[in-house]
C-alpha cells in the first residue's frame, strides 16, 4: 500500500484530499462525517463579507422602530453580527481541532480591505492550521481597471500577512487576466499556496417563470481540464503549493493534478453528489494506482510526473488548436 | 381607542379650552415664531456640568403654548408612546394653570422632567404636530413645554402624588429601576399592587443616572421622579442582582406573584479591531458610569476615570454625543467623534449634535477605525483610519458606509470610547433557562402583554428592544403593568 501522506502549505496531511470550503464544511457534524471517511483537511466554509451585510440589511429591515427610535441600537449592529459569526467560527474551529484528525483551514471572503485582515488572527487564535483567502469579487465596475483590481487584492493579501503567523494560501479565480504573474506575486509576498480556482455562483434565467435563479451549482467532471492546465503550468515555475479544485469527480483526475504537480486536491462536488464515504473511494483509487506503478509515495508520484512533464512542457500553453481538430 | 377619543373629545369641549380657544385667532395664534431655548454658553458649559439647557421662563412658555392651535384631532398624541394629552396640557400652560399641566403630563408619563430633556420630540410628538406636517413650519415646542411644567412642578414644592387603589395584597418585583421598570412601577402601585424595585447598582435610576450625563439630565430631577413613586408606595432595593443575589424562584418562594423585567442593554458591544485590547480604550458605559455615577470626575475618588488630552470617541448615536461632550467636561485638549457615515446619517439627535458642534467638539465623518496602535507600555497612541464614502440606501432610509480604498491614514489618539451600541443585560435569560430570547439576546414577549414564554414573567425596554428611547421603555412599563394585571386578575 502507498504512503499517501503528502505536505501542503507546510502542513503534514495524511493524504491529498481536502474537502473545500462549502456546506459539507460548515458544522461539526459535517467535519465529522468528512473526518470518519478520511479527510486530511477541511477548508471551513467562508465568512462572507456580503452575507453579513445581507443580514445587516435584513436586520434593519425587520427591527427598525417607529420614528427610527432604536437606530442607536442597530447603527453598529453588523459589527455584532461579524463578531457572532466569528465566534461561531472560532468555536468551531476549537472543536474540531480538539475532536479530529485532521488539518484545519478557515476560510475568508472579502471584497476590501476594511478591517477584514483582522479576523485572520481571531481565526489563528482559535487553532486554524492555516488560512484560505477568497478575495475576487466580479469586475462589473466601468470605472476599474484590471491593474487596480490586482493591486486591491495584493492589498489585502498584505494585510493579512502582517497579522498572521499561519501559513496563507488564495484561492484565485480562472478568469484572472495574469495567473502567472499574479501567482508570482502572491509567492513574493510570503503567501505559500495557491488554490486553483475558484467555483462561482453562476446565476441562470427561468424564462418558464420569468425570474432569475441559481445556475448549475455543482462542478461537471470535465471542468477538471483548466486547472489541470495551470497546475503544469505554474508547478515548476513558482514556489507555492497548488491545490486543484474544480471538476475532480475521480481518483484518475485527482492523479492527473498530482502528476501535474498538485501539492493536494480539493473536492467538493463529488462529495456533494456521493456522499462522505466516497473520500475513502478516492483514496483507495489513488492508492490502486501507484501500486500499479509501483509508486512509494508521494514524492515517487511526483518524480514521475517531472520525468513525464518536461518533455512536452509547451504543450499546456497552447492555447489555439492546430491544423487538424484534436491533434496537439 | 374609541374610549380615547371620545375622552380627548370631551376633554376638548371643557368650557375653559373653549373660552381659551377664542381668546386668540388661529392664524395670529400661527404667526408667531418658536421659541427658543435659553442655553448655557458654549465657552463656559463645556467645561463644566452646568445644564446646558436652561428652561423657559413662565412667560416665554405661555407665549409658546399660545401657538398650539388645539386641534380636533390632535395628531400630535399619535407621536407619543404614552399618549400623553399634549393639547391639554399645553392649554393650561397657556392659562397659567402650571400645577394642573404637570398633573396631565403625570396621568400618563411617571417621569415628565426626564422626558422633557431626553426624548426626541422632533421625531414624536413634534414631528405629528399640525404645525410639522400641514404648514411645514416649527411645531410646537411641546418637549420644552413638558420640561417647564414639570420643573415648575418641583420647584413649587407643590408636587402632586397620584392616586394609589387599596392594597390587593399581592406582591410584584421589578427588575432594574430605568425607565420601563419606574413607570411600570408607578402603573402598577396606582393598582394597588405592592411593588418592589430591585436594582442591581447602588443608584435607582439604570440608565438615566449612569449612562445620561448631569449636563443633560442632573440626577436631582430623577431623584425628585423616583420620590414621588416612593410616596406611592413603590419600595427599592439596591444592589440586588436578580439571579445572583437571588433567583426568580427564591422570590416567588417569598411570595412574589410577578415580576417585570427590565435590566436593560447594558453590555457594551465592541468592533473587534485589532488594538482593542490597549490600555486608554474603554466602553461608553464604562466611561459615562464612571463619571455619571461614580464621581470619577471629582478629584481623589476611589474610581478615577481616563483624563485624556486627546479623545476619540467612535459612534454618532447619543451615548457617543454624551461621551465626547464629556471627554471636553474633563479637560480634553481635543474631542472627536469619528463616525462612518455623514452627520446626516447620525442617529444622535440634532440638538445633542448642535450642542457638541457648539462646545468645540471635531467631527470626523466618513471615517472608521480599523485598528488601534499601541505604545512599548501597551497605551493606545494612535487609529488606524479608514475613510468612506456612501453607497446605496439601506433599510433605514440611510446610505450605507463603503470604505475608499488605500485611504487609511493615522491620528493621535491617547483615549479612545467606543460607543457603537451595546447588547441586552445577559444575567436574567442566563439565569432562566425556559426563558425564550433572540438571537441578539432580547427577551421574547407577546407584543400586546409583553408577557415572556414564563408565565409570571413579563419583560420590556432594552431587554426587549435592544436598544430605545426613554419614552418607549416607559411606554413598555405601561403596557405591561396592564398586561400583568389582566394576567394576575384572571389568575384570581
Amino acid at each position: 500500500m502507498a504512503n499517501l501522506s503528502t505536505t501542503y502549505l507546510g502542513l503534514e496531511l495524511k493524504n491529498p484530499f481536502i474537502v473545500g470550503s462549502s456546506g459539507l464544511t460548515a458544522t461539526y457534524e459535517g467535519i465529522a462525517r468528512l473526518a470518519k471517511n478520511g479527510a486530511a483537511a477541511v477548508v471551513l466554509k467562508s465568512i462572507f463579507e456580503e452575507e453579513i451585510q445581507m443580514e445587516f440589511r435584513e436586520a434593519l429591515k425587520n427591527q427598525l422602530g417607529p420614528q427610527d427610535n432604536n437606530l442607536d441600537f442597530l447603527d453598529y449592529l453588523d459589527y455584532q453580527i461579524k463578531a457572532d459569526v466569528l465566534s461561531k467560527t472560532t468555536e468551531l474551529i476549537r472543536r474540531v481541532k480538539a475532536d479530529f484528525d485532521l488539518k484545519v483551514i478557515a476560510s475568508i471572503h472579502c471584497r476590501s480591505v476594511g478591517e477584514w485582515f483582522a479576523y485572520a488572527a481571531k481565526l489563528q487564535e482559535a487553532g486554524a492550521d492555516a488560512l484560505e483567502l477568497n478575495i475576487y469579487r466580479l469586475p462589473s465596475s466601468l470605472e476599474v481597471s484590471a491593474a487596480e483590481i490586482a493591486e486591491g487584492n495584493e492589498r489585502i493579501v498584505e494585510k493579512v500577512m502582517k497579522h498572521v503567523r499561519i501559513p496563507v494560501s488564495v484561492k484565485m479565480s480562472a478568469y484572472t487576466t495574469d495567473v502567472a504573474y499574479t501567482a508570482q506575486r502572491y509567492a513574493q509576498l510570503g503567501v505559500k499556496g495557491l488554490v486553483l480556482f475558484n467555483r462561482f455562483y453562476q446565476p441562470d434565467i427561468d424564462l418558464e417563470n420569468n425570474r432569475v435563479v441559481g445556475g448549475q451549482v455543482y462542478s461537471n467532471p470535465n471542468d477538471y481540464t483548466w486547472p489541470l492546465r495551470w497546475v503544469s503550468i505554474l508547478s515548476p515555475k513558482v514556489a507555492l503549493d497548488l491545490a486543484a479544485s474544480n471538476g475532480v469527480h475521480t481518483a484518475d483526475t485527482a492523479l492527473k493534478m498530482l502528476v501535474a504537480g498538485a501539492a493536494a486536491i480539493q473536492v467538493v462536488s463529488s462529495v456533494y453528489k456521493n456522499g462522505p464515504d466516497y473520500l475513502l473511494d478516492l483514496q483507495h483509487g489513488l492508492d490502486r494506482w501507484m501500486d500499479k506503478k509501483g509508486l512509494q509515495d508521494m514524492a515517487a508520484l511526483r518524480a514521475y510526473g517531472r520525468a513525464m512533464m518536461p518533455e512536452n512542457p509547451e504543450l499546456f500553453e497552447r492555447v489555439q488548436f492546430m491544423k487538424y481538430f484534436g491533434e496537439v | 381607542m374609541d374610549n380615547r377619543a371620545d375622552y380627548l373629545k370631551a376633554e376638548r369641549s371643557a368650557e375653559w379650552r373653549e373660552a381659551l380657544r377664542k381668546t386668540m385667532k388661529n392664524k395670529e395664534r400661527t404667526a408667531q415664531l418658536r421659541v427658543h431655548m435659553p442655553e448655557a454658553p458654549a465657552q463656559e458649559r463645556a467645561r463644566s456640568y452646568v445644564e446646558v439647557n436652561s428652561g423657559l421662563t413662565a412667560p416665554i412658555a405661555m407665549k409658546e403654548a399660545s401657538r398650539c392651535i388645539d386641534c380636533p384631532d390632535p395628531t400630535c398624541i399619535s407621536g407619543c408612546p404614552v399618549n400623553i394629552n399634549i393639547p391639554k396640557f399645553v392649554k393650561n400652560i397657556e392659562r397659567g394653570e402650571f400645577l394642573e399641566a404637570a398633573r396631565t403630563l403625570k396621568e400618563t408619563n411617571a417621569l415628565p422632567a426626564v422626558c422633557g430633556r431626553v426624548c426626541p420630540q422632533e421625531k414624536q410628538c413634534e414631528a405629528n404636530c399640525f404645525y410639522t406636517i400641514k404648514l411645514n413650519a416649527e411645531p410646537v415646542a411641546i418637549g420644552y413645554l413638558e420640561r417647564f411644567a414639570a420643573d415648575y412642578e418641583q420647584n413649587s414644592g407643590a408636587i402632586s402624588i397620584p392616586e394609589v387603589a387599596p392594597a390587593n395584597g399581592m406582591k410584584i418585583a421589578v427588575v432594574g429601576s430605568g425607565p420601563a421598570g419606574l413607570a411600570f412601577a408607578g402603573d402598577m402601585a396606582k393598582l394597588g399592587y405592592e411593588v418592589h424595585i430591585l436594582e442591581a447598582l447602588h443608584e435607582i435610576g439604570g440608565v438615566l443616572k449612569y449612562g445620561i450625563p448631569e449636563f443633560r439630565l442632573p440626577n436631582k430631577m430623577v431623584d425628585v421622579e423616583i420620590e414621588s413613586l416612593r410616596k406611592m408606595g413603590v419600595q427599592f432595593e439596591t444592589n440586588f442582582i436578580v439571579g445572583k443575589t437571588a433567583t426568580i424562584d427564591d422570590l416567588r418562594e417569598e411570595g412574589f406573584k410577578g415580576f417585570f423585567v427590565s435590566s436593560g442593554a447594558g453590555l457594551p458591544r465592541f468592533m473587534n479591531i485589532p488594538g482593542e485590547n490597549l490600555v486608554g480604550i474603554l466602553s461608553s458605559n464604562e466611561y459615562l458610569t464612571r463619571v455619571n455615577l461614580m464621581g470619577a470626575s471629582r478629584q481623589g475618588m476611589d474610581t478615577p476615570v481616563m483624563r485624556g488630552k486627546r479623545v476619540a470617541v467612535i459612534g454618532g448615536g447619543n451615548t457617543a454625543m454624551d461621551s465626547v461632550r464629556t471627554a471636553l467636561r474633563l479637560g480634553a485638549e481635543k474631542a472627536t467623534i469619528i463616525y462612518r457615515r455623514s452627520l446626516e446619517e447620525m442617529p444622535a439627535r440634532v440638538e445633542e449634535v448642535k450642542h457638541a458642534q457648539e462646545e468645540g467638539v471635531e467631527f470626523l465623518t466618513l471615517n472608521n477605525p480599523i485598528e488601534y496602535l499601541g505604545d512599548d507600555k501597551g497605551k493606545v497612541k494612535q487609529i488606524r483610519l479608514q475613510k468612506m464614502e456612501l453607497g446605496e440606501p439601506d433599510a433605514s432610509g440611510r446610505r450605507s458606509p463603503q470604505p475608499v480604498e488605500g485611504s487609511e491614514y493615522l491620528i493621535d489618539a491617547d483615549t479612545v470610547v467606543v460607543s457603537v451600541g451595546v447588547s441586552p443585560n445577559p444575567l436574567i435569560p442566563q439565569s432562566l433557562p425556559d426563558l425564550k430570547v433572540s438571537r441578539w439576546g432580547t427577551i421574547e414577549v407577546d407584543p400586546e402583554t409583553l408577557q415572556s414564554s414564563i408565565p409570571d414573567i413579563f419583560a420590556g425596554g432594552d431587554i426587549v428592544r435592544g436598544g430605545a428611547t426613554v419614552i418607549l421603555a416607559m411606554g413598555d412599563g405601561r403596557k405591561a403593568a396592564a398586561g400583568m394585571h389582566q394576567h394576575l386578575q384572571n389568575a384570581r
